[in-house]
């Protein structure tokens, strides 16, 4: 398959099977980003439609005692740790600005700052998960435990896993970085995972906000 | 990321000269090392091995009993096996090269085109191919779902229990449906634009080749794993293809297969969808303005657009299902403090707009289809363009028109049945300007045509009957009874598989070649037509006389009337062995197909037949409406266009490489 | 468009709207006759878009065939057609008119809906529990469970639908409305039916291997017969001593699926008990309620009748064992 693959060219060949033509260009909006930006637009749908579960068990089930619900056979509310939480916030936030850091200084081709920029980002975004965890293992509820307790795990597990998809492709850019793919003029590449960045940061914002605050 | 048209940039070929030089890397290896489906012969039992002995192992270390648990695993298999079989095809190999850190390499298109029939069976990024592979998939899978309608219609066709019992029944049914949608008309809308939206707006590919190699490969798969729920213990799924909790949960394990497969199914239309966008807005051809695209362009750009924000909801909606079968949560589990009819609101949220998604680009190629075989532009061009994007919008503010009686917060029941309602307004303007469109044309009664019109006055009966289902009185009587079965054929059948059949004539020569037989494909509609409203019209009448749907068994009082729908859908199957007949026949053998067939003027049919492997020579320019019949002088576009094209505009950002 | 094809056309969509017409509303009875008021108000509806839908099916019928006919081009005819490109009017017209037509119909069922929610505050409610696959209906103030649904004519009633399981949906066709029972959530339907008779009780959301037999029967009845049902109930109910399995029977609703003439059991989803139980032992009874799976009657499908009788109390049970056999030995 390979010969025929990579273009032997054969005898009565029209012209245009021989060669792609030239591309033409439509839009100002560069396929890929534009690419990333409907794949965000489907990301935060799926996010979507975890909120309208999260909502359902909340809104649509009577809860007399209030949100958070009563512990399964007790009288005492479930108990998240807002504080613990905000601090894992705040990481996540910072790392937002630490991937940004490594886009303007792409723009001046400054390898260091790159290499910087993505190196905190990565190890802030790692930080992240391992507070997460800690959290997860002190918590005191499972997935299993009420509505409450599924709706819980699957809003910050989606976003878990969404941090792990973005922390491989920050390693996966950091490596590039490191091996000088990336320039002034040439930096797409960058640039994708570091949006991708920006939208797990943004949503976690809203998962905090509506899980542990409201 | 870095694909084919970032490479392909600035990539000008003055002379025919083609070299493409060496092949990559991964092209370089040992034949059982080299994407194909030797290497998927050795990686697919390896991951499914490898995630048996992983999650077998995980439990006997944790001492978690049983060791063998039939749910675990099969969620484990049908996760991790695709990713080995696809790997072993070689789908990830670019990717896989990228993601290591490699420098990026110049496109070679070692994958792309057709030069023998092995070339249909391999990771391919050709468009024109990976149209032909989802056409003759989902054709494929449209006589499986077909076929497992004979059968649930063979138990029908008399009261009580003949062949089959009630869990076999519901099988087939929810198999029926589940197969029909997923696998048939939702992808073969995506095939179709595959292989013409390129050639249409006058690009070379599309804007992803590899990722759209992808997305056909994950279909496939999403269809195995449905069927392979008939092997699994206590058969297949039988929980309907809505698939409601708490029956969802309790049912036996092959639900899960629906579960899974629905995620991979879903996973290739949203890769398509995203594709088709990206293809349209950023690869149209110089002149190919939004108010000259051909409207079929039209329908699929909107329809991909449902598609992307849709998707996601039944994908979530699968997943809490899984998450409450296998990890037992409580999301809808009324118990543990779970709200049951949330599932509804989720998966509905999806699963109407879904019928937008198996009808827009049906309505767009009866738009091209009309216009060509009446000599005529077609009516009102922009009204008919902007009637689809209001659908595109009310879409999304209907779904729960499907739950008037489901026990959903009342308030909710009026606001949807007027949107609902109101959606009837840019569906009937698109009825009303095919008519115009027809009307004082030159009518030439091919077989396209013959699909085309007939769509026209079926897709009004399920239309008008969707009416009185949007009704909120009146659906309180007729819904989930045979009166709905009655209209989703008719606006499913009726509606998008008969501009299927339209879209499979008009395109036929193009796409192979060669011309289809006209007498046969002229029975094949008559047979169907007839034999489709003997099926499905009585259905009206028992549904709303009170013969609920999903029984095996009903009141005797109905098997005269479900004897005739029984003996129609028989007819009707056997009429679709003549389509099968005409193509395999044709294909091999038909008279040569001329480029332009049937003198039309959007691009496809300027072109050669079969389209040379790249499509065009020189980037066309569009310098006109596509459907400007019977304006003397009046051109959709310039092939030919000499050396003054090269005012290509840059795009705004260069590719990272 | 000259005036003799006007005419021509408009005389072909008369044609197919009248013959649309006879079929509709005279050939086929569409719907069962109307046995509520809630369905009286629902037909109005239904009769509404009907009409409307049979105009617009007349009118694209006639100018698709009118078209097909009049401009059908010759086979070596190279002609195109009119080049029109659209007609702001035209497009106008058949915008604003199916608004209209549309929010019309909506604005009717509108008022059926708000209507049909309403009733007088001194209603009758009975309390109706669905369970795969059978259905209950209970009389909180008579103190009466029964397996099928009996009510006195012109008396407005709120059914409060539950269901022990999965998602289940009551239907009478006469009465014209169906409503889901949704487990964890209470619905309601309310009716006021207007004609006596007996009508069918049908599932019809998918609930499992037994949704097709998932039916029972609702009865109305005049007043004093109604009245008269209910003192027989009670007293059934009331007798204590050898009718605890009676009452056992009744109240489980074991009626709505088997025949069994001494406690008014008329169902026929599982095997008639008169006849299947005779000669049959008290342990072989037994067996047949706590493990119906065990040993399944010819002709009825397994898996069907609920496997949760089990959870009978022992004296409940022997009582139902005894009162099956003395009853069925003849």
């Amino acid at each position: 398959m390979a010969s025929i693959a990579h273009g032997e060219v054969k005898p009565g060949k029209r012209p245009a099977d021989l060669h792609a033509p030239p591309i033409h260009y439509s839009s100002r909006v560069h396929p890929p980003l534009l690419g990333m930006y409907l794949f965000l637009g489907s990301e935060a749908m799926l996010f979507g439609s975890f909120f309208a579960a999260y909502f359902f068990a909340r809104v649509a089930v009577d809860h007399p005692e209030g949100w958070p619900p009563f512990r399964p056979g007790t009288e005492e509310q479930f108990h998240l740790p807002v504080y613990l939480a905000l601090i894992n916030t705040i990481i996540l936030v910072t790392s937002s600005f630490t991937a940004h850091w490594a886009t303007t200084a792409i723009k001046k081709d400054q390898r260091s700052g790159v290499i910087g920029g993505l190196l905190l980002t990565f190890f802030l975004g790692l930080a992240f998960l391992l507070v997460q965890a800690r959290e997860y293992s002190h918590i005191g509820f499972s997935p299993r435990d009420e509505a409450f307790g599924s709706t819980f795990y699957a809003l910050t597990g989606l976003h878990g896993v969404h941090v792990l998809m973005g922390l491989s492709l920050l390693l996966m850019t950091l490596v590039r970085a490191i091996r000088g793919h990336y320039s002034a003029k040439n930096h797409l590449g960058l640039e994708l995972p570091i949006i991708y960045w920006h939208f797990v940061d943004v949503m976690w914002i809203i998962v905090y906000v509506t899980v542990y605050v409201l | 990321m870095a694909t084919h048209v970032l490479d392909g940039h600035g990539h000008h070929h003055e002379g025919h000269d083609d070299h493409h030089g060496p092949p990559p890397p991964w092209l370089q290896r040992g034949p059982l090392r080299r994407g194909g489906w030797l290497k998927a012969l050795w990686t697919t039992p390896l991951s499914f091995g490898l995630a048996t002995a992983f999650i077998c192992g995980l439990r006997a270390l944790t001492n978690w009993d049983p060791v063998w648990d039939l749910e675990v695993l099969l969620v484990g298999w049908t996760v991790v096996v695709p990713f080995g079989f696809l790997y072993g095809l070689g789908a990830f190999d670019y990717w896989l090269y990228f993601v290591t850190g490699r420098k990026t390499l110049p496109e070679d298109h070692s994958g792309h085109g057709a030069d023998s029939w092995k070339d249909y069976f391999r990771v391919n990024t050709d468009h024109k191919v990976i149209g032909v592979q989802y056409a003759v998939t989902t054709f494929f899978f449209f006589l499986v779902a077909g076929l497992l309608a004979l059968f649930l219609r063979a138990e029908l066709a008399e009261p009580g229990s003949q062949f089959v019992d009630s869990n076999t029944f519901n099988g087939f049914t929810s198999s029926h449906a589940t197969i029909m949608i997923f696998l048939f008309i939702v992808p073969v809308f995506a095939g179709m634009g595959n292989y013409v939206i390129p050639l249409m707006i006058g690009a070379a590919d599309m804007a992803y080749p590899k990722l759209n190699a992808l997305s056909f490969w994950l279909l496939p798969i999403a269809g195995l794993m449905m069927l392979a729920s008939f092997i699994v213990p206590g058969g297949a799924f039988n929980a309907g293809w809505t698939n409601y909790p708490p029956l969802a949960e309790h049912v036996q394990v092959g639900n899960l297969l629906f579960q899974m497969g629905v995620q991979w199914a879903g996973a290739s239309s949203i890769l398509t969808a995203l594709n088709f966008i990206v293809t349209i807005i950023t690869m149209r051809a110089p002149g190919m303005t939004f108010w000259r695209m051909p409207l079929l362009v039209w329908a699929n750009f909107t329809t991909s657009m449902l598609v992307v924000l849709a998707t996601p909801f039944i994908a979530g909606s699968q997943f809490l299902l899984t998450f409450d079968r296998v990890l037992h949560t409580n999301f809808f589990v009324p118990e543990g403090g779970g709200y049951v009819v949330g599932y509804q609101h989720i998966f509905w949220f999806y699963s109407h707009p879904a019928v937008y998604i198996m009808l827009l680009p049906g309505f767009g190629i009866i738009s091209e289809v009309l216009a060509v075989f009446a000599r005529k532009p077609v009516f009102g061009y922009r009204l008919m363009a902007l009637s689809l994007v209001g659908i595109l919008i009310l879409g999304f503010s209907v779904w729960a028109h499907h739950m008037f009686v489901a026990g959903m917060a009342p308030w909710l029941r009026i606001p949807m049945m007027v949107t609902t309602l109101l959606i009837a307004v840019p569906t009937g303007i698109k009825i009303f300007s095919w008519l115009a469109t027809i009307w004082d044309g030159r009518i030439h009664m091919r077989a396209p045509m013959y699909w085309a019109l007939g769509f026209i006055s079926m897709f009004v009966i399920g239309g008008l009957s969707g009416i009185f289902l949007g009704s909120v009185p009146i659906d309180q009587h007729a819904s989930d009874t045979y009166f709905v079965v009655a209209h989703i054929h008719y606006v499913l059948f009726g509606g998008s598989v008969f501009t299927i059949f339209a879209g499979a004539y008009y395109w036929f020569p193009k796409m192979t070649g060669r011309m289809y037989n006209e007498r046969l494909a002229k029975l094949h509609f008559w047979l169907t037509f007839v034999a489709f409203n003997v099926t499905f019209f009585v259905q009206h009448y028992i549904g709303l006389d009170g013969m609920p749907r999903r029984v095996a068994d009903y009141d005797p009082v109905y098997a005269d009337w479900n004897l005739v729908s029984s003996l129609g859908s028989f007819v009707l199957g056997a009429a679709q062995l003549i389509f099968i007949y005409n193509v395999i026949v044709s294909w091999r053998s038909g008279a040569k197909a001329p480029a332009n067939p049937w003198r039309a003027m959007t691009i496809e049919w300027q072109l050669p037949s079969p389209p040379p492997k790249y499509n065009f020579d020189e980037v066309p320019r569009v310098v006109g409406g596509p459907y400007e019949y019977g304006i003397p002088g009046a051109r959709h576009v310039i092939l030919e266009g000499g050396s003054e094209l090269s005012t290509t505009p840059e795009p705004a950002r260069v590719g990272a490489h | 468009m000259r005036k003799k094809s006007i005419i021509q056309l408009l005389i072909l969509a008369v044609g197919i709207g009248a013959a649309a017409f006879v079929i509709s509303f005279i050939g086929i009875p569409w719907l069962p006759k109307v046995g509520s008021e809630q369905g009286e108000r629902i037909d109005t509806v239904y009769v509404l878009a009907s009409v409307i839908s049979l105009v617009i099916f007349a009118i694209v019928a006639a100018a698709s065939l009118y078209a097909i006919f009049k401009f059908r081009a010759k086979p070596d005819d190279e002609e195109d057609g009119k080049p029109t490109h659209g007609h702001t009017g035209l497009e106008v017209v058949w915008t604003l008119i199916p608004t209209l037509l549309v929010t019309g119909i909506a604005v009717w069922s509108g008022v059926v809906v708000v209507k049909n929610d309403r009733l007088p505050a001194d209603h009758m409610v009975v309390e109706v529990t669905a369970a795969q696959f059978a259905w209950s209906f209970t009389y909180p103030d008579l103190n009466i469970t029964t397996g099928e649904l009996v009510l006195p004519v012109d008396e407005p009633v709120e059914l409060q639908l539950r269901s022990n399981d999965v998602i289940h949906s009551f239907w009478v066709p006469e009465w014209r409305q169906k409503q889901d029972a949704v487990p964890g959530i209470l619905t309601t339907y309310r009716i006021t039916p207007n004609r006596e008779g007996t009508f069918a009780v049908i599932c019809t959301e998918l609930c499992g291997l037994g949704h097709a037999v998932m039916r029972s029967q609702t009865r109305v009845l005049p007043q004093a017969e109604y009245d008269q049902w209910v003192a027989e109930q009670q007293a059934a109910v009331d007798g204590g001593g050898d009718n605890l399995g009676k009452a056992a029977f009744v109240n489980n609703g074991c009626g709505s699926c088997h025949v069994l003439a001494d406690a008014n059991g008329t169902g026929t989803t599982g095997p008639n008990l008169d006849e299947a139980l005779v000669g049959q032992t008290p342990d072989a009874v037994r067996e047949s309620i706590v493990a119906p799976s065990a040993v399944v009657t010819e002709g009825y499908p397994d898996n069907v009748m609920p496997k949760t009788y089990d959870t009978l109390s022992q004296d409940e049970l022997d009582a139902l064992v005894d009162y099956l056999v003395k009853t069925t030995s003849g």
